[in-house]
């Protein structure tokens, strides 16, 4: 079998499970891996694609895609001294050779890589990658992050971030997809996987920024042990489409989670964020907020679920959605569920809005000197101010709030 | 002159009905004039129709301002030019600090045309300055210009607020809605301190420019504190009395039935 390390891997309509096993091995990876792959593909090829409503993946042709045989954009952004305290974020890849125990006990364990065809095909093709651990009762004021970009003439990325808090272990963690403009088609298919780990406390950011021409399909999930906290912030700006399946399961006693979601969907694109809010544990607590702006032929969807499990107690949960209407040509589409198989629920709240900028805001700003269009800019970046507001660095707020305005 | 606000026989309409049956008024510069009239009587609709707001639809007649007919203006041109509107309900805009707000404000109203803005933006400690003393006249807690602008305000700290974005524009005309409306005397006073110490440092420092007051009230209250020059009368949306700061009080003594009775008996 001819695989090189740098040279693509056929397309996909004539990749097989050998071609995936051959270069595993030549990458010297684990034979537990190798197996994972090869199940995945086999998962992969047999799977019927999914039913997503108001997902369209027609203009993607993804059976001409050439995959990358190993990693081609994983920018990570730390202070290497750090380690020290014994910290480790590194490439996925390094870290299944140096810390292979603790990649295998928690990857692929909190999304099931057989749920579908793509998450099957992200387990399947995985090369860019980080691990991040942080030990117990290690705090870190200074984020983490990790940049994944698509290579120039690239069509396709699988990037894999695998992130463990030990107990009372506390970081800011910030994940950036970004591109330029692809000529062809690209997929992008990240996988997240965190777990939190007792009375851990975690500020997420996850930051979608594609060029045009991108198809982003990701899974990402957050596991919650007793007394852990996260922030997490999602932001869509960029791609083609987007189909996120974002998972959180409250199983810990006492954890709890606030979530923010700053969508902004402009031109043709078509973003779509599906969060799953699992509550199972006993005194839980969750707060989501999020935020849509639609403009020209741009189309968002909201597709949440919170479901209050059996065995949780005293669940508090509040789900806040809010749209704004650029253009007439502009939608937006919002449903949100809520599955209730438990008597014992403290609170459960959910409150929506959506239009287009409220004129009276216009006339007010306006009657104060600053132009209507101006007056424009500045309605549309407070509306995710709250947002960019729980993001865990001041640079990143000023360039996503830069974005935004760039492209009213 | 002007600095004279001139409204010629004008007509509004909102949606289908009529509020503004020809309402002729002259406001002079360096003067207060009070505008008083029962509800729906037209009071409200003139000041918004002065400000530019694009619900009233002026189906005739004119409104000048610094030899301009300002109906063709856009309701930030308008502010540019020096008009200044206190509204009664000021409007809430979550995710924009008040000190943002402000700052935006006070450079559109210093950007000159075919001139890069950031060379005529006020400098950010001049503007925090500005900002801290502006605040400290209207007795208004500091942690206030990192709120979003009215989220949450009660009503007396949007009137505040009001006043302290008039303080700061300096305007040649102030239109003042009903600013008295939800404030206790405290209140009041520090607001009527606000616009009077307005107006005495134009007369002082600008006394080609002075800055003139129409304010509009239902209530004599707010005439004891801002002192009128001259009293106008709205009935019916039309003005149908004027005179000197004594109509006020006669007004507050026998009430809107007499005016309405006298506007009657004069075949008006």
């Amino acid at each position: 079998m001819d695989t090189h390390l740098n040279h693509p891997f056929p397309p996909l309509q004539a990749l097989t499970s050998a071609h995936l096993e051959a270069a595993a091995r030549a990458n010297g990876e684990p034979e537990w891996l190798v197996q994972r792959r090869k199940d995945a593909w086999e998962c992969f090829s047999h799977a019927a694609p999914p039913e997503w409503r108001r997902t369209n993946l027609k203009g993607l042709e993804p059976e001409t895609i050439e995959p990358f045989a190993a990693p081609q954009g994983t920018g990570i952004l730390w202070d290497e001294t750090l380690a020290e305290r014994g910290i480790i974020f590194s490439s996925l890849t390094a870290a299944v050779r140096s810390h292979e125990s603790q990649v295998r006990a928690t990857l692929g364990t909190a999304i099931d890589p057989l749920r579908h065809k793509f998450s099957a095909l992200r387990a399947a093709l995985w090369q860019d990658g980080i691990f991040l651990f942080v030990p117990d009762n290690v705090s870190l004021d200074i984020p983490l992050r990790v940049c994944y970009i698509l290579a120039d003439g690239s069509r396709a990325i699988f990037p894999y971030s695998l992130v463990v808090l030990g107990r009372g272990a506390k970081v800011a963690f910030i994940e950036e997809f970004t591109s330029h403009d692809a000529p062809a088609p690209a997929l992008a298919a990240p996988t997240t996987e965190i777990f939190l780990g007792e009375g851990s406390s975690l500020q997420f950011a996850s930051i979608q920024q594609w060029g045009a021409n991108v198809y982003h399909i990701g899974g990402q999930s957050q596991v919650f042990d007793r007394d852990a906290t996260s922030t997490w912030v999602s932001i869509a700006l960029g791609g083609q489409v987007q189909h996120i399946e974002a998972e959180a399961h409250l199983r810990g006693a006492g954890s709890s989670l606030t979530w923010h979601g700053a969508t902004f969907a402009r031109k043709q694109q078509r973003l779509l964020t599906a969060p799953l809010l699992r509550h199972t544990g006993v005194h839980t607590e969750s707060h989501l907020d999020f935020r849509t702006i639609v403009h020209e032929s741009g189309y968002s969807v909201f597709d949440g679920m919170i479901t209050i499990e059996h065995a949780s107690r005293g669940t508090v949960t509040r789900l806040e959605e809010h749209s704004i209407h650029l253009s007439p040509g502009a939608r937006s589409d919002s449903i949100p569920g809520l599955k209730i198989d438990t008597n014992d629920v403290a609170q459960a709240g959910h409150a929506s809005t959506s239009g287009q900028i409220d004129e009276e805001q216009l006339f007010y700003m306006q009657s104060r000197g600053i132009s209507r269009a101006d007056a424009m800019r500045m309605i549309v970046t407070g509306f995710f101010e709250p947002v960019f507001d729980a993001l865990p660095l001041e640079e990143v707020r000023e360039s996503l709030s830069a974005a935004v305005e760039a492209n009213l | 002159m002007t600095g004279e606000l001139v409204v010629k026989d004008v007509y509004v309409t909102v949606g289908t009905e009529q509020i503004l049956n020809g309402v002729n008024l002259v406001v002079r510069p360096g003067t207060v004039h009070a505008i008083m009239g029962p509800n729906g009587s037209g009071k409200s609709t003139l000041a918004n129709t002065i400000a530019g707001h694009p619900g009233y639809t002026v189906t005739s007649g004119e409104i000048w301002y610094q030899g301009q007919n300002i109906l063709e203006l856009e309701p930030d041109e308008r502010s540019k030019l020096g008009i200044f509107l206190a509204f009664q309900y000021p409007v809430a805009v979550p995710g924009v600090t008040v000190a943002n707000f402000l700052r935006a404000a006070l450079n559109a109203h210093r950007a000159v045309e075919g001139t890069d803005p950031k060379e005529t933006a006020v400098p950010i400690p001049e503007f925090r300055t500005m900002l801290r003393e502006g605040m400290q006249r209207l007795e208004m807690d500091q942690a206030f210009a990192r709120r979003y602008l009215n989220d949450g305000f009660s009503g007396g700290e949007k009137k505040r607020l009001e006043i302290l974005q008039m303080s700061m524009l300096k305007p040649g005309l102030a239109v003042l809605d009903e600013t008295d409306s939800g404030l206790d005397i405290d209140a009041l006073r520090i607001v009527a301190n606000g616009v009077n110490s307005l107006m005495a440092l134009t007369a002082q420092s600008a006394p080609n420019a002075r800055m003139s007051a129409l304010v509009i009230t239902h209530y004599q209250r707010l005439l004891n504190y801002i002192k009128p020059d001259v009293v106008s009368i709205m009935m019916d949306g039309r003005v149908v009395r004027e005179g000197g700061p004594e109509l006020a009080l006669e007004l507050e003594e026998k009430g809107y039935d007499w005016i309405r009775g006298e506007v009657v008996a004069h075949g008006e």
